[in-house]
């Protein structure tokens, strides 16, 4: 039994949370419109999570994705309102969040900063760029081109539900192939086997021929990276851009890492554990929306579910060493 | 002098029966050795004694009585102490606050009395014989062997249930120099000169026919015998733990070298590591001997790049090798460090992880593993290095000390290496892995390898190595070969390089 919930408890828990939904909103909770919602709504959230993961393989974390996405979202659209060109402007606020990524890389590795005390400095540090960068306002309307915003709006079509077209929304593709390119890079690459090689024993993955300081600047760079792209997408979701947009980010992304580690054997993060930990979120973010329970409330609500997902991971293991 | 007895204990896991019916009997005044093969059932026993497991039957007697061993506070009001291999300390406390961790530090007018906590853990470290030790010192800047003499002393402190009178020691010399290790005897000296005595367990048989006057020897979970030491000797004990002949302890010596250097190493300086020079031909086994501190570990770790080379060339078959232990591994060096489990092992991956990490450039195309082939390699390395182990993908955590040093030996072997650096391959090994790792090491040098091998143990360098280089505070005292050397005289070649007597 204690071995049961320990392997699947999440996912029971997941399965209890959907059915608890689906009979308290009988109508609108399990329909495909309202799941294809959901994975718009997740989108940016599985972004940052997946490219989190990949700190987190090496038992580092970075707080500052948030500060990044803001950022990121900020330099496209002052760019935009200097018609810039799209492509440009994009590239320029990827190029600013993989510097962002590099510096976090750079002080963890190089300088030797634990991870919680550099990436929480440069949390603040981009926090102020962002507001630097815009002027502290939020830029929107005609200063966005209305291709960025149609992005968000559009997507594959996949046929009729009920009278409309439905779409399977560009950010849900987007998302899930960053979710491939994570899961490709951490389980099917030398280089993902030495990330996790540096999270078993940095001493013995050193001693082992593994070149430490370079790939974790390089994890934390696509970390970077990782951020910037969700915080374009943030920026396409709502057609405009303001310096805080990306900040409820960073600690959602790390709950849903630590939620999926639940999920895995040993207890090590897996970037398709990570996903079902965003959409563990996501779906209670979205059922607890309909049933109109109020968003202090929410908060309170996701804050114990992490506790109870965490706790029965931590006993369930306790109990198997003891044995 | 107080005595306890255990017989007849029996303890099952699922199927498995650790113990069946083992026996042991404990008095004062006397060092008692355990010893048995990895597996044999001795750390199962040691937890019963401790109270962290229960024995599913048998009998505990106290002077006779029988006693409850339900839980740790039974041990401890039994008179019993355990001392761990992981020591419990907390480094940023001083040396006599450690010693205080489990009892009330002494008060005046409610205050903490720190001069009476000094004068308390001066006290008893004395009663170790032990005085170089400031009882203000962190616990952080002292080495293990001071940390264990430290830990010991504290249960002399006086106060609190039946004065401790049987200390178990589970592989107290594995993290230990020759130097502590001496410490740590002449303090267990002390101990059972005052009436206590010491459960020893060790797969050190010179440490055990040395230091103990009475040997239990445990196999498949039973009592095989218990003889007084000077009633057994070496052979005898190899014999009853393994319930096979070792003829010879070692391997056979093949003998023939190629006469041309394979590595050349002139002016190394690196660590504590000042300026050494010397040659390993290929098909030979070099050893390194010295006292702790002498430089055997930093000169292997500075030959692999792993401590920087402040000086020197170094040169494998005629090329410079690199710097870093990442070119080192594709120059054709392997190494396995000393302590497997903080350098070598990624502890909670699939074995195969550790195995192929070095490797992996070869395992994989356009940086893409190739996960069939890996499986195919790791599953022919662990049948060559007889690993035992469930299957490739088992946590090397699980596994016995001695399987995770094959671990580390198929990683060594895995990319076909013309040079193996071993630092301490069999510490904390049992007597048949050991006997396995001596044969791959000979294996590799009768195939043309070349191999240097430093290690603390006397007899293992005189047994294996064709010739010993003996290390002086970081410089090179001289180089022996092996055949005819004794341990003694090797000793006093690491005392005193200029010694004539080896």
């Amino acid at each position: 039994m204690a071995r049961l919930l320990r392997s699947y408890g999440t996912l029971i828990g997941m399965l209890g949370i959907v059915l608890f939904f689906w009979i308290s909103l009988p109508d609108t909770f399990m329909t495909a419109r309202n799941w294809l919602n959901i994975s718009q709504q997740i989108s940016m959230l599985t972004v940052v999570a997946a490219t989190m993961t990949v700190v987190m393989v090496m038992n580092d974390f970075d707080l500052s994705v948030g500060s990044i996405a803001s950022l990121a979202g900020v330099v496209a659209a002052v760019l935009f309102s200097h018609q810039v060109p799209m492509g440009w402007a994009l590239a320029a606020a990827l190029a600013v969040g993989l510097g962002a990524g590099l510096l976090n890389g750079v002080l963890v590795s190089v300088v030797g900063i634990l991870p919680f005390v550099a990436t929480l400095a440069t949390l603040t540090m981009f926090s102020g760029f962002a507001f630097v960068v815009s002027g502290g306002k939020t830029i929107f309307g005609r200063d966005i081109p209305q291709a960025f915003g149609d992005f968000a709006r559009g997507g594959l079509p996949i046929g009729r539900l009920g009278d409309r077209p439905a779409v399977l929304p560009w950010l849900t593709l987007l998302a899930l192939a960053v979710v491939a390119l994570v899961w490709l890079v951490l389980e099917q690459t030398s280089y993902g086997r030495r990330l996790y090689a540096i999270g078993g024993n940095p001493e013995a993955a050193r001693l082992a021929g593994v070149r430490v300081t370079l790939l974790r600047l390089s994890a934390f760079a696509f970390t970077g990276v990782g951020a910037a792209v969700a915080g374009l997408m943030y920026a396409s979701r709502v057609a405009s851009a303001n310096p805080t947009q990306g900040s409820g980010l960073m600690l959602t992304a790390i709950a849903a890492v630590f939620l999926g580690m639940t999920l895995s054997e040993n207890g090590q993060p897996r970037v398709l554990a990570s996903l079902t930990g965003v959409v563990v979120l996501g779906v209670m973010d979205n059922g607890l929306t309909q049933l109109q329970v109020d968003s202090y409330i929410r908060e309170v609500l996701v804050g114990l579910i992490i506790l109870a997902a965490v706790s029965i991971s931590a006993l369930g293991r306790r109990a198997a060493a003891g044995r | 002098m107080p005595e306890l007895a255990l017989s007849g204990l029996i303890k099952t896991y699922g199927a498995a029966r650790a113990l069946n019916g083992a026996a042991l009997a404990l008095r004062g005044g006397e060092v008692h050795a355990l010893m048995g093969e990895n597996g044999a059932g001795k750390s199962t026993l040691i937890r019963i004694l401790a109270g962290i497991e229960r024995a599913d039957a048998g009998r505990v007697t106290l002077d006779g009585r029988p006693i409850p061993l339900a839980s740790p506070a039974d041990a401890e009001a039994a008179g019993l102490r355990f001392l761990h291999q992981e020591l419990q300390v907390v480094p940023g406390l001083s040396v006599a606050e450690n010693m205080h961790l489990a009892r009330p530090y002494p008060t005046r007018f409610g205050l903490v009395d720190w001069g009476a906590l000094r004068r308390a853990a001066r006290a008893a470290l004395a009663r170790l014989g032990v005085d170089h030790l400031d009882p203000d010192r962190t616990m952080a800047a002292l080495g293990p062997g001071d940390q264990m003499l430290v830990r010991i002393a504290a249960t002399l402190l006086t106060g609190g249930g039946r004065a401790p009178w049987l200390y178990v020691l589970d592989e107290p010399t594995a993290a230990l120099t020759g130097a502590e290790a001496e410490r740590l005897f002449a303090a267990i000296g002390a101990l059972v000169a005052g009436g206590a005595g010491v459960l020893y367990v060790s797969h050190r048989l010179d440490e055990v026919l040395r230091l103990c006057q009475r040997v239990t020897v445990l196999r498949d979970g039973a009592t095989v015998c218990s003889r007084a030491i000077a009633e057994t000797d070496r052979a005898r004990i190899i014999h009853d733990m393994t319930g096979r002949e070792i003829g010879d302890l070692y391997p056979p010596r093949h003998g023939a070298t190629s006469g041309a250097a394979l590595l050349r190493v002139r002016g190394l300086a690196g660590g504590v590591v000042r300026g050494i020079d010397f040659d390993v031909q290929a098909g030979e086994i070099l050893g390194l001997a010295g006292l702790s501190g002498s430089g055997r570990n930093a000169a292997l770790k500075a030959l692999m790049g792993a401590l920087p080379r402040r000086a020197g060339q170094v040169s494998l078959g005629g090329v410079a090798l690199g710097t870093t232990p990442a070119q080192c591994w594709r120059q054709g060096l392997a190494y396995v460090p000393r302590e497997r489990r903080s350098e070598g092992l990624m502890l909670w991956r699939a074995l195969a992880e550790t195995v192929t990490l070095p490797h992996l450039a070869d395992l994989s195309r356009a940086g893409f593993l190739r996960h069939r082939r890996e499986g195919q390699r790791v599953a022919a390395l662990g049948h060559a290095v007889g690993l035992k182990a469930r299957g490739s993908w088992q946590p090397c955590a699980e596994l016995s000390g001695g399987n995770q040093q094959k671990v580390l030996f198929a990683r060594a072997l895995a990319g076909q290496p013309r040079l193996l650096l071993l630092d301490e391959p069999t510490r904390g090994v049992d007597v048949g892995a050991r006997f396995d790792i001596h044969a791959l090491i000979r294996a590799f040098a009768a195939a043309g390898g070349a191999v240097i091998v430093a290690s603390s143990d006397l007899p293992e360098l005189i047994g294996l190595c064709d010739r010993i280089a003996v290390l002086h505070a970081g410089r090179l005292g001289a180089v022996l070969p092996a055949a005819g050397l004794t341990e003694a005289g090797l000793l006093a070649r690491c005392h005193d390089p200029l010694s004539e007597d080896a």
